[in-house]
């Protein structure tokens, strides 16, 4: 049987999620940095992926397991396991708009536009109150959108709010909290039950994970 | 965006197959079709449409949503069949209820289901499948795996596994509980996506006692050999039921030879909606989702006026066909320059030999036999050359 292809999320989780490999005793030197986007380590090949792709090479069977986001998890809609919540890269989904919404009755306000990088969440998130949005994905600088007129409202992850305040921003509501999550294929939990239960025992234990943080609500 | 015309177009989730593809498809519908019938089964075909009130019977939300639906001109709503085992209970509980059992059925055939792309999903896809009527045993469930191991096998696609599981002992679990539809909703998903931080989260905010509360926070890891079900804590007896039922399953299974195939899942509860016990997937290596998938379904018929219980699998040829494509085991063929007696022998001894009729020369035959995946070119005054 091949190695075990494990996908992490590259961005602000890759340095927590090579930390805790590297604890098992793998050396992943040429992931800092270089731009290899495959590394072939002691009994196992890592792949590193943006962090919207790790749920798809999963669910497709490309990774057996991998390390990600929920936030981006959710927004994927993957057909994955998830067993594990590993306590860093917590961050959490708002609802944002200009501070004049804070007090008014935005949920009242027909055809709000919404600017995201989200677009499943965010549809489900309105869906799910009955109010009309019409949402629009962008890919990048999702705070720019409502200074510029492009839409009412975002839907984006805040770490500290500090984005937020610089562009005049106020939270309205928090869709979720979200954390890095150790994620497996079906498949591959059934077929390689033994090696998964053995990595999944190893990164329950090492010093990298933070034991009991908060899991955001499904 | 220019819109193309659609004449020249396909839908989306529908394939043209031809050459090795279209070749594949009916060697491994033709193997599956052998395999059941040495088991004893026989072939049911149910129309391709019917009435949808019949195909939307214990179907669940999610497939009635799937299904393709249209009007006839009375105005009747009709739907594509969207898997066989329900057209398979309305045969039985209408026509055949009376007949001695058990009943054993096999079908090949498209379904129809207006999925959203994701994982290996077509909006056609061909199952094949047996469905074993009136018998709930765990000699009929371990048949069922036995028999979905034995055709995988026959494909030649050894190195599988299964995952085993009861709907019944989640059912059972949860049965007193009188929780809200969301917190159900919510807690069957965490199991299901062994989602143990969300579970157990959510168990904290539900007013359950210590034996439901250790019942439900274990479910996502127990998952394994055969030893898990002794760890499994069983609120009532219909889910210590389910629980020896399993182990009676993996015996008989070992009989077969094939306990060791077997993981046994306690989390798993996917599958159709009309499932009520004994719950299996199989998985081979090479493919991220599952090639066989079936289960115990012993309130489905009676809808259909008798209660006689069932069980049954489905094969998805098209996913048989990606692992195989991937293991890259094509056929081999003979070009012929002209048919004369070799031609005629060959074919006779059962190799695949195609004879050019375009009148090619030399180098173009050797293009199109590379083109083919040749084995051998036969030129006329018996040349043989291995392309």
């Amino acid at each position: 049987m091949p190695n075990l292809t494990i996908a992490l999320a590259k961005g602000r989780l890759l340095g927590p999620s090579l930390a805790i490999f590297e604890s098992l005793g793998h050396n992943l030197n040429e992931a800092r940095g270089s731009r290899k986007l495959v590394i072939a380590a002691r009994d196992a090949r890592f792949v590193l992926a943006k962090p919207m792709d790790v749920p798809i090479y999963v669910e497709y069977g490309a990774a057996d397991v991998g390390i990600v986001g929920q936030d981006a998890l959710r927004e994927s809609g993957a057909n994955v396991y998830e067993p594990l919540a590993l306590g860093f890269g917590a961050c959490r989904l708002v609802v944002a708009g200009k501070a004049e919404y804070k007090n008014a009755e935005w949920k009242m306000l027909a055809g709000l536009r919404v600017a995201t990088k989200y677009p499943r969440v965010t549809k489900q998130y309105f869906s799910a109150r009955g109010l009309s949005a019409e949402v629009i994905e962008v890919y990048g600088s999702v705070e720019l959108t409502p200074m510029v007129g492009l839409a009412d409202l975002i839907v984006d992850v805040v770490e500290t709010g500090r984005t937020l305040r610089e562009n005049g921003l106020v939270e309205l509501d928090e869709i979720f909290r979200s954390q890095a999550a150790f994620i497996v294929n079906r498949a591959a939990h059934t077929l390689r039950a033994n090696e998964i239960r053995e990595v999944m025992e190893k990164i329950q234990n090492s010093k990298f994970v933070i034991q009991n943080s908060p899991v955001g609500k499904v | 965006m220019i819109s193309q015309p659609l004449d020249k177009q396909l839908p989306h989730g529908v394939a043209d197959l031809f050459f090795n593809d279209a070749a594949r498809k009916r060697a491994v519908e033709r193997a599956l079709a052998e395999t059941f019938a040495r088991w004893g089964y026989s072939e049911i075909i149910p129309p391709m449409f019917e009435y949808y009130e019949s195909l939307a019977a214990e179907a669940g939300a999610q497939l009635r949503e799937e299904m393709y639906r249209f009007f006839d001109r009375d105005g009747r709503t009709l739907a594509l069949r969207a898997d066989f085992t329900i057209p398979t209970a309305r045969v039985v509980g209408t026509k055949l209820f009376d007949r001695a059992m058990p009943l054993r059925f096999f079908y090949i055939g498209s379904v129809f289901r207006y999925e959203e792309a994701q994982a290996g999903v077509r909006r056609e896809f061909t199952q094949a499948g047996v469905e074993l009527i009136g018998a709930d045993t765990p000699d009929a469930d371990a048949e069922a795996v036995a028999l979905a191991m034995t055709a995988l096998r026959a494909l030649g696609l050894n190195d599988f596994r299964f995952t085993l599981s009861n709907a019944a002992y989640l059912q059972a679990t949860l049965r007193d509980l009188a929780l809200t539809a969301a917190d159900d909703a919510a807690l069957r998903e965490a199991v299901r996506r062994k989602n143990a931080p969300a579970l157990a989260q959510l168990l904290a905010t539900l007013p359950l006692d210590a034996p439901h509360q250790a019942a439900l926070a274990q479910l996502p890891s127990l998952w394994g050999d055969p030893a898990v079900l002794a760890r499994a804590v069983c609120v009532n007896d219909d889910a210590r039921a389910a629980i020896g039922r399993l182990g009676d399953v993996v015996a008989r299974l070992a009989q077969f030879g094939l306990a060791d195939c077997v993981t046994l899942d306690l989390a798993e509860n996917r599958g159709m909606a009309y499932y009520t016990g004994v719950l299996f997937e199989g998985f081979v290596q090479g493919l991220g989702f599952a090639v066989a998938s079936g289960g115990r379904y012993d309130n489905l018929i009676a809808h259909f006026g008798h209660d006689i219980p069932a069980v049954g699998f489905a094969i998805g040829v098209e996913r048989v066909m990606m692992l195989q494509r991937a293991r890259a085991s094509v056929a081999p063929a003979v070009i012929a320059q002209m048919y004369d007696g070799r031609v005629e022998e060959a074919r006779a001894r059962g190799l695949v030999v195609e004879v050019d009729v375009l009148n090619r020369d030399e180098a173009a035959l050797r293009e199109y036999a590379r083109v083919r995946g040749a084995q051998a070119i036969w030129w006329r005054e018996g040349g043989i050359e291995n392309a």
